[in-house]
């Protein structure tokens, strides 16, 4: 049902996000290695992505160039047609937050915070203030929109894996980004919560934002609108 | 966008600093006494400053004054006492020496010194030899024995003006000379502290005899002030002194061998150099010698600090060593603290914090445990103050009334945040240096 939502409508818009011939090279101790070589990679708002590939085949890395967390060494990167190979660290913090939406294997959520001030993180960032009322808003329609508000004064260690990744996943959409970035998020989750909490993610595509999920569990990826698999450090 | 970044640091800040109590205490622990250190150190020479200076000032007068010294003879009491009768600007105090007490007998401190001294040193020594400046000697009549008796000698000071504008006086009990009112018939005279005690210690009856005074007077003791002197002084107006003894006593050989005699101490408001000159010119005309003469402005703040100095330095380097324990305790707890929180780190920056506002708030949070530890530090500086005071206030009477000086009170702030600093920069820049792609690897 994705399929057919995602294909014809996408096409014709410009990308998301484009990645030309991306490369990285690791150098640390002993030999230079190359994880990432010559990548092309496209987003279309609304399109939904499944990479695969096995362990070690530079999925994660491969994100984290996409996430703006690391440089890639050679390459360029297209972000709304804008070319952002080369911006400042500083900017990089901005995008990240405006544009960017991450959610983890492992949840990341802080346990002195409730699950709504986990979720907060993302608006109490330095970019930009809003109002307590504001953001208090704003939390409790993340919370919502991944079907947990009634938790949002719950500590995460009172939380069930599936509750936690989905505080996760509320912390990513509450500033409303444009790409979701979804590192094995089921990983840690049995096959009937990671199921719902694929759906969580399929959803916020339907309002124009993309996704990328990186996963092992073919069933996920079989939902996605595009699967593509990394091998060799580059897709085929 | 700069009050959301501030608002931003003030909110996790505060989260943090909740979410580690225990650590926050103990790195404020170290810190704690490293900046009481400093504001004990900065308060106790304030204020042993300001008690040297008002004992200063109490002995050779305020800052800038001009003291002359102008020895008693040649006419010198009486231009003295002409020039400046009626003027605010210069006083000058004539003093000589007075037995209180029994007629005719040997007084009980001898030459005025101090009572603690009296009895001491009695006794014949031999004959006195007494030289003139011509180098011509001749002994001394040793002078007849007198019977010991109830009776005290002081330094007998006549005013001629206000002294309290060049040597703040402190009061004691009763009032001090009225200069505005007309002379009183019966001589009004204020004691210093060793004089009252003298007379209190020794039940002495309250006549006075002067050198060179004709008759005996019964004095009027009106109060009892604090004057920073040793001797026992009485202090008293010069205009009431001459209705029973007209004229002023020259020095004799006797008396200034004793260190006694009329001698005459001036004080000059600061640019008063003309009356200066006036009283020069007279003094000359009158036959005393210039070199006999001699004028220097009271420099004893800039003394004074020159000797606190060297003991403010010492003590604030030892200050300072415990300050450095206080900031290497800040350290460590920080760092242990980055260590702990790579990922919460790493996950700020991933959600869109800049490097800098990320060093900020842990700069931020040790700065806030710097500040909230110097003030714990300064109050409790202010209140040990406060309790030594009660306690050992009465001792020390210079101190009565000492307030928690404010320079301490800025030094143990700028301790504070001075440690926040150092204990907080090193943390700032590793959590600033986490990599975001490695912390977040799945
Ligand atoms: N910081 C690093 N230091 C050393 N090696 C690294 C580092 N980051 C990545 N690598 C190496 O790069 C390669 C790709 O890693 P990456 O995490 O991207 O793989 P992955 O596809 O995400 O694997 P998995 O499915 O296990 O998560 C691996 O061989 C890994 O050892
Ligand atoms: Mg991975």
């Amino acid at each position: 049902m994705t399929q057919s939502f995602d294909q014809p409508t996408v096409q014709v818009q410009a990308p998301l996000l484009q990645l030309n011939g991306i490369t990285k090279v690791l150098k640390g101790q002993g030999e230079p290695r190359t994880i990432l070589s010559g990548v092309d990679f496209t987003v279309h708002p609304g399109q939904s992505v499944a990479i695969l590939g096995r362990s070690g085949s530079g999925k994660s890395t491969l994100l984290s160039l996409i996430g703006l967390f690391d440089r890639a060494d050679e390459g360029q990167y297209f972000l709304h047609g804008n070319d952002i190979t080369k911006l400042p660290e500083r900017r990089a913090a901005a995008l990240r937050s405006a544009e960017f939406g991450f959610v983890f294997q492992r949840f990341f959520l802080l346990k002195h915070l409730t699950a709504a001030q986990n979720v907060a993180m993302a608006l109490v960032n330095g970019q930009g203030w809003s109002a307590r009322r504001k953001r208090k808003q704003q939390v409790m329609e993340a919370l919502e929109q991944v079907g947990i508000a009634h938790l949002a004064k719950s500590k995460p260690t009172r939380l069930s894996g599936g509750e936690q990744q989905r505080v996760a996943i509320a912390r990513a959409l509450v500033r409303q980004p444009r790409i979701i970035l979804a590192d094995e998020p089921t990983g840690a989750l049995d096959t009937e919560t990671g199921n719902l909490v694929v759906e969580v993610l399929l959803n916020t595509t339907r309002q124009g934002c993309g996704l990328v999920l990186v996963t092992h569990d073919h069933d996920h990826a079989r939902k996605m609108g595009r699967v593509m698999e990394l091998r060799d450090g580059r897709f085929n | 966008m700069l009050s959301g970044k501030f608002r931003s640091a003030l909110v996790i800040g505060g989260q943090g600093i909740r979410a580690r109590k225990l650590r926050t205490f103990l790195s404020m622990v170290s810190l704690f006494l490293g900046v009481l250190a400093v504001v004990a150190v900065q308060a106790g020479s304030e204020i042993a400053e300001r008690a040297m200076l008002t004992d200063v000032e109490l002995q050779s007068g305020k800052d800038g004054t001009i003291r002359g010294y102008v020895p008693g003879e040649k006419g010198a009491p009486a231009i003295v006492e002409s020039t400046l009768k009626g003027r605010t600007d210069a006083v000058a105090m004539i003093s000589s020496n007075a037995i209180i007490g029994e007629p005719g007998v040997r007084p009980i401190n001898e030459g005025g010194m101090p009572f603690e001294y009296a009895g001491q040193g009695r006794g014949y020594y031999g004959p006195t030899m007494i030289c003139d400046s011509n180098g011509s000697c001749q002994e001394q009549k040793q002078p007849e024995k007198k019977p010991d008796g109830q009776a005290i000698e002081v330094s007998m000071v006549a005013l001629t003006g206000d002294i309290r504008a060049f040597k703040p006086f402190r009061p004691v009990s009763g009032s001090w000379l009225d200069f505005g009112s007309a002379p009183a018939l019966a001589p009004r005279i204020v004691l210093n502290e060793e004089a009252a005690k003298g007379l209190r210690q020794y039940r002495v009856p309250g006549e006075m005899t002067i050198e060179g005074a004709t008759h005996h007077v019964t004095p009027q003791i009106i109060g009892v002030v604090q004057d920073g002197d040793m001797q026992p002084r009485v202090y008293m107006r010069l205009d009431e002194l001459r209705t029973w003894m007209p004229s002023a006593t020259e020095t004799t050989n006797s008396n200034q061998y004793r260190g006694g005699g009329t001698s005459l101490d001036l004080f000059l408001q600061p640019g008063s150099d003309d009356l200066q000159q006036l009283l020069k010119a007279k003094l000359i005309g009158a036959g005393v010698s210039q070199e006999q003469m001699q004028f220097q402005a009271v420099k004893s703040k800039e003394r004074m600090e020159s000797e606190l100095r060297i003991m403010r330095l010492i003590f604030l380097g030892m200050a300072f060593l415990v300050l450095l324990i206080g900031v290497a305790g800040i350290l460590n707890v920080g760092l242990a603290t980055v260590g702990e929180r790579v990922e919460e780190f790493a996950l700020r920056r991933a959600v869109g914090m800049s490097r800098l506002l990320l060093a900020g708030i842990v700069l931020a949070e040790t700065l806030l445990t710097g500040l909230l530890t110097a003030a714990l530090a300064i109050g409790a500086g202010a209140a040990g103050l406060q309790v030594a005071l009660m306690m050992f206030g009465s001792r020390f009477p210079s101190l009565v009334g000492t307030a928690f000086p404010w320079e301490a009170g800025v030094a143990g702030v700028i301790a504070g945040l001075i440690a926040g600093v150092l204990g907080g920069l090193i943390p700032a820049i590793r959590a600033a240096q986490i990599p975001i792609a490695t912390v977040m690897r799945a």
